[in-house]
């Protein structure tokens, strides 16, 4: 059996009693992996009693504020609100607004006067080449801001623009746009956000190019879109891994490129790996093999 | 004390309160006080990434007579980063040659566990890194430690203001934890070795991709709360048969050091392989708090067996702002 129809066959059989996914066969449901399993499932099959469960398993797991907790263990406000906004869609309406609402008063946090204090009286070089003003979203509360968590907020925010206010969108998303681009590696592409340390250029990864590229689809004429294609491209053929090539293609796809080479390399990586039989990796190979790169269009 | 000692020092005491410092009192409760009154750690001269290591690391975990019949071993080696140019991760001819020692020891499972600082995706690190091919030939169960399942561990120390952090479930039900560093300078902490190691035991889902709300609570006292409240026994396999000097722990250069570094206290393994690097360890910040309570930093409390410091000392190189660690005492 080929891939997607093999992945959708695993994950079918991997979903837990209680209707999520967990990162591997046995593992706890978390918010990310059946945000992204959901959209695997539906892309193939529609809405199935199995779809049906894990939108059921998201929407009873939403805090009061808005947010999605991590999983059932760590049920605090996450990163993983956005893939969850994304894979409820807007028939979830007031879901997706108060979501949005709340990953619109998220700011990753600035070092602040302490720190530059610290930082002058210690007469340190600035160690990094990034700008520390420009604000996006962090992994958890009261951090810095990094490349993916922002480009999945931006993803999010932009499908859901025309439900929520206009004013905090554009201050946002502008700044979280500029705070990516900020971060982009020498010559293209990304990494998890920093391009230098200690003067020594840092080296993009491919599934955080894909993602920053994504979230950043509506922009594709820029020159750091366009460079950084051609450093995905080059980067994902080169990479031994589903997780680079599923988001690869799928942001192929949103560029409006071929990515038949990339789904090809996905199935015969499939077939070396299983992609270590991580839940998440065969999601995006399913949506990526099939058309699921529509759930990331804006 | 020159101006730039004095200067900071001022600057460490005048932002105290604002830092969350407990003052001068204990920073740990007592039952995170390990420390012995004398620790053991060996050094084995091993000059290459071959199949004599299996010999060398059985060698090497028989001087501290382990009890592992029957037990879950964890062996978590440093795979925070790939680069092809460089020697960022603990080598896999190392780890295993770990997998066969424990095994033959009468483990009951050995398992590899990671947490990549950096990178999320694992079968690429995995892949690239060489060790994919360990865990396939030889059946070893890898857990990805950054989305394991995870449950809220209180800290047993107060070096930074976290009060609990989410452990991974597979610490749970493991019997020893094997830290398996690289002998590598860092740019923030001075040096990684097998405490430093233990950033990659926490979930990167829960605190990001670098491990940033651990920066952000301050590097020096993580590794010291990390290490007080790790729910298991621990041990330390360190390869230093090539290590990284310089910009560490990424970007650094390699360094021919030709040794492993074996002890059930990591405080003293890592003092040692400190020294090894021409690194005084008292003046690591991390390894002073951790030598109150979690183990042995000073010379005289630790028994050297096998190989002696000094016929194997190598001179690290630093970056400049550690310049200050070069100068060892004793």
């Amino acid at each position: 059996m080929a891939l997607p129809e093999e992945a959708i066959k695993l994950l079918a059989a991997g979903q837990n009693g209680d209707g999520g996914w967990g990162a591997a066969a046995g593992k706890g449901s978390s918010t990310e992996v059946t945000a992204l399993a959901l959209l695997a499932l539906e892309s193939s099959e529609g809405r199935s009693g199995a779809v049906e469960k894990a939108r059921r398993w998201l929407i009873e797991r939403q805090n009061p504020d808005g947010s999605w907790p991590l999983s059932a263990s760590a049920k605090g406000p996450s990163w993983s609100t956005a893939l969850a906004m994304l894979a409820l869609g807007a028939e979830q309406r007031s879901r997706v607004v108060k979501a949005g609402l709340w990953a619109l008063e998220q700011e990753g946090s600035k070092p602040g006067l302490l720190a530059n204090l610290v930082r002058a009286i210690r007469f340190e070089k600035k160690v990094v080449r990034l700008d520390e003003d420009l604000i996006g979203w962090s992994w958890s509360p009261d951090t810095f801001s990094w490349v993916e968590p922002t480009g999945y907020f931006l993803l999010a925010l932009k499908k859901y623009r025309a439900l929520l206010p206009e004013k905090s969108w554009r201050e946002r998303v502008e700044q979280g746009e500029l705070m990516i681009y900020d971060r982009m590696c020498e010559g293209g592409g990304w990494n998890y956000g920093n391009s230098s340390v200690y003067g020594d250029s840092m080296w993009p990864y491919p599934d955080v190019t894909a993602v920053a590229l994504i979230a950043l689809q509506d922009r594709r004429e820029r020159k750091q879109n366009q460079q950084s294609l051609g450093v995905l491209t080059e980067l994902a053929q080169k990479t031994d891994s589903g997780l680079a090539l599923g988001w690869t293609a799928i942001c192929l796809a949103l560029y409006g490129q071929d990515g038949g080479a990339m789904k090809k390399l996905l199935a015969e990586r499939f077939a070396q790996t299983g992609f270590l039989g991580e839940t998440k990796v065969l999601a995006l190979a399913a949506l990526a093999a099939g058309d699921g790169a529509r759930y990331f269009r804006v | 004390m020159n101006r730039r000692q004095f200067l900071q020092t001022s600057a460490a005491a005048s932002l105290a309160p604002l830092l969350g410092s407990c003052g001068d009192g204990v920073r740990w409760e007592k039952s995170a006080y390990i420390k012995a009154k004398k620790s053991r750690v060996a050094i084995l001269a091993a000059e290459r990434y071959d199949s004599a290591l299996r010999d060398t690391i059985l060698r090497g975990l028989r001087l501290f007579s382990l009890a592992v019949a029957g037990k879950r071993v964890l062996l978590k080696p440093n795979l925070v980063e790939f680069d092809p140019r460089g020697v960022i991760n603990t080598h896999p001819a190392v780890i295993e040659a770990a997998v066969d020692a424990f095994r033959t020891l009468g483990a009951r499972e050995v398992i590899v566990a990671e947490g990549p600082g950096h990178r999320r995706d694992n079968e690429y690190i995995l892949t690239a890194s060489g060790l994919y091919d360990v865990i396939r030939e030889h059946r070893v169960r890898y857990v990805d430690l950054n989305t394991d399942d995870v449950r809220p561990a209180p800290v047993k120390s107060s070096f930074t203001r976290f009060k609990e952090l989410y452990l991974p479930d597979t610490l749970y039900n493991a019997d020893l934890l094997v830290s398996m560093p690289k002998l590598k300078t860092h740019h923030w902490g001075g040096v990684t070795l097998a405490l430093k190691n233990m950033f990659g035991v926490i979930p990167g889902a829960i605190y990001g991709w670098p491990k940033n709300a651990l920066h952000w609570a301050g590097i020096n006292g993580s590794i010291v709360d990390i290490n007080s409240s790790l729910p298991l026994p621990r041990f330390a396999i360190v390869d230093g048969i090539v290590g990284m000097e310089g910009n560490g722990p990424l970007q650094g250069e390699a360094r021919q050091a030709g040794v492993l570094v074996f002890g059930s206290d990591l405080v003293a393994v890592d003092a040692t392989a400190a020294r090894l690097m021409t690194i005084e360890p008292t003046r690591v910040q991390y390894l002073a708090d951790a030598g109150k309570f979690l183990g042995n930093v000073e010379l005289a409390a630790i028994e050297q067996i096998g190989e002696t410091v000094e016929s194997r000392r190598q001179d690290f190189r630093v970056l400049e702002k550690f310049n200050y660690l070069k100068k060892l005492i004793g």
